[in-house]
């Protein structure tokens, strides 16, 4: 395998997905958690340019990860402020700990 | 050039929904209250009301074989008889949620958030079953899910609420990944994202069939999520059991349905797979049919066992989808489309007047509880017409003739049966015999409503105003009207299923 620009990239990618699922596996701290899933849309966004590139179609590529950035900001933030609710409610970010529902 | 009046279903409620917010923000004097909260309920559902306007401009022009379509740049949006059914549904529910929700949310912190979310989240959930390209749909789909993260958890007091909200956010976002990387995958190969360019492109001999499969395979494990396919439903009983009733309603009656709406468009695509995407469904429905009804038999809360059946119904959908793809049969579309919109009037009308027993019961006594099975008992004495809606409702869900979900179900399984293929005979009986069991925890509802005899609870329960039992009787006479004439629905259900069969042509 050589290491042209597009093949870096392509592993670029495959690291931010295999990082997030990771860390998602792994992490007990809701904050974490939403900081995983940012690392997987980071890996998106990459992947989006990137196939915007190979396709020969680049505008559409790069406008399509712009506006992923900024949905993705939302979830962010929407994410993070339920985390401070839960923070508040169940003074813990630790996940099994506010796991209650059962069943 | 025909008049775009389908964009005003999507803009009205959009617009409508900050100025519903700010509405309920002017003002900070406490003696102006209940005037404000009145503005916002009264507000909200004029913009509701507004908008079947163009609506039923949009199905005129669209019967009369016009065609709609608003173009600029990639964005693509247009009407075919899928977006229309999934309008009609959305602004039914959404309609008589609005209604249900006036005297249900009154007086709670944020009501004014709570409209202005719900509004969003219809006029998103208009654009998305509109969207005619790749990525429009997953930014309606996005949209839309997070004005719902924000509604389930809505009661941010509570911590189970808040959980709930949390494992939605998390499941959800991680399906959207798996979204946004099938679409990558497809810009990728076909060097585009509206829906008729990549099928023009992947029609051509030299494409990379592995990489559309794969991206089918996202597509399905993405949109899945919010869809509820069995092993990535683990969100839907808490979502759906801990959000505000209205929503529940929502969520169950509209949401999921878009959302496999959803994964039929991003599907239809891929070229040459309809028969494996078929046999998918199938496979799937039959799991979530199973699985859902098991669940469902031993919950104990009853919001949590109609979200269990939610499944379920999911299932029987999946199902007729299954075999109108798998042999490219209009019946099997036709049945699922009408069961998709009996769901929407029947889980609507159980979670509405569970609502409003809960309301009753519990929230006018400023208590939050969830209701049990049993506190159920006796409710009819005190609650006649509640207590009868919520009978008709699970009783219908259930599949018991004359009602709606008879009907729905009965043509999938004739779809079934025309197909004269042994394994598709053998799921239909293995279907209705999951409705069979399905009875067996529905009918415990009715018969505790019925026979037992009330506890101190339910008669120390409050009355219900006018504008809580109105929408549940008119859904309760709609699933019943339904079930007597089942060709009323026709006009939007054989369109949506010509169009799907058109769709996942060759």
């Amino acid at each position: 395998m050589n290491f042209s620009p597009l093949n870096i990239i392509l592993i670029g990618i495959a690291g931010l997905l295999g990082v997030g699922f990771y860390g998602l596996l792994i992490t007990r701290n809701l904050i974490k958690v939403v900081m995983m899933l940012q690392i997987l849309i980071k890996a998106v966004v990459l992947a989006l340019v990137f196939a915007g590139k190979i396709s020969g179609n680049l505008g559409l590529g790069q406008s399509t990860a712009a506006t992923v950035i900024v949905a993705d900001t939302i979830v962010a933030v929407v994410g993070l402020a339920l985390a401070v609710q839960v923070r508040r409610r169940f003074g813990t970010l630790d996940v099994p700990q506010i796991s209650t529902l059962k069943g | 050039m025909t008049l775009l009046t389908f964009i005003g279903m999507i803009v009205i409620p959009l617009v409508a929904s900050p100025l519903v917010y700010l509405s309920g923000r002017l003002g900070t004097h406490e003696t102006t209250l209940h005037r404000r909260s009145f503005l916002v309920r009264e507000l909200a559902l004029l913009a509701i009301l507004l908008a079947w306007i163009p609506f039923v401009l949009s199905v005129q022009t669209f019967l009369t074989g016009g065609t709609q379509e608003f173009i600029i740049e990639t964005m693509w949006l247009r009407v075919d008889g899928i977006s229309l059914l999934a309008a009609a549904m959305i602004l039914t529910l959404g309609t008589l949620v609005i209604l249900f929700s006036g005297p249900y949310m009154a007086g709670e912190v944020g009501e004014e958030k709570y409209y202005a979310m719900l509004l969003t989240m219809i006029g998103l959930m208009i654009g998305l079953a509109c969207a005619g390209d790749l990525f429009n749909l997953w930014v309606w789909f996005e949209g839309m899910a997070i004005s719902s993260y924000l509604l389930v958890a809505f009661y941010r007091e509570q911590a189970a609420s808040l959980e709930a909200g949390m494992k939605y956010l998390v499941q959800s976002a991680i399906g959207s990944v798996m979204v946004l990387m099938g679409i990558a995958l497809v810009l990728a190969n076909a060097g585009t994202l509206d829906l008729p360019g990549i099928r023009e492109a992947v029609s051509g001999s030299d494409v990379n069939r592995l990489a559309f499969l794969g991206a089918g395979a996202l597509f399905v494990i993405g949109f899945g999520v919010k869809v509820a396919i069995v092993p990535l439903h683990t969100w839907l009983p808490d979502a759906h059991s801990q959000a505000p009733s209205g929503i529940s309603a929502m969520l169950s009656g509209v949401v999921i349905e878009v959302g496999l709406i959803a994964m039929l468009r991003a599907l239809s695509v891929l070229p040459g797979f309809s028969l494996s995407w078929g046999i998918l469904f199938m496979a799937f429905g039959a799991l979530n049919m199973l699985y859902g009804n098991l669940l469902a038999l031993r919950q104990t809360v009853v919001k949590r066992m109609l979200a269990y059946s939610s499944l379920s119904h999911i299932g029987y959908i999946l199902l007729g989808l299954g075999i109108a793809l798998y042999s490219s049969m209009e019946l099997g579309a036709q049945g699922a489309f009408f069961h998709l919109f009996n769901h929407m009037l029947m889980k609507g009308l159980a979670f509405l007047s569970v609502g409003a027993l809960i309301f009753g019961l519990f929230l006018q006594n400023d208590l939050h509880a969830s209701l049990k099975i049993t506190d159920l008992a006796g409710t009819a004495q005190k609650y006649p017409w509640v207590a009868l809606a919520l009978s008709i409702a699970v009783l219908g869900l259930g599949g018991l003739p004359p009602l709606a979900g008879f009907m729905s179900k009965w043509q999938i399984f004739v779809a079934g049966f025309q197909t004269q293929n042994i394994w598709i005979i053998a799921l239909m009986v293995f279907m209705a015999l999951n409705s069979v069991l399905s009875l067996a925890y529905y009918a415990p509802l009715v018969n505790m409503m019925y026979r037992k005899s009330p506890s101190l609870q339910v008669l120390a329960g409050k009355q219900l105003s006018l504008a809580i039992v109105l929408p549940l009787v008119v859904m309760m006479f709609a699933v019943i009207i339904l079930g007597f004439a089942p060709q009323l629905m026709d006009w939007v259900t054989i369109p949506a299923a010509k169009t799907l069969i058109a769709m996942f042509g060759k």
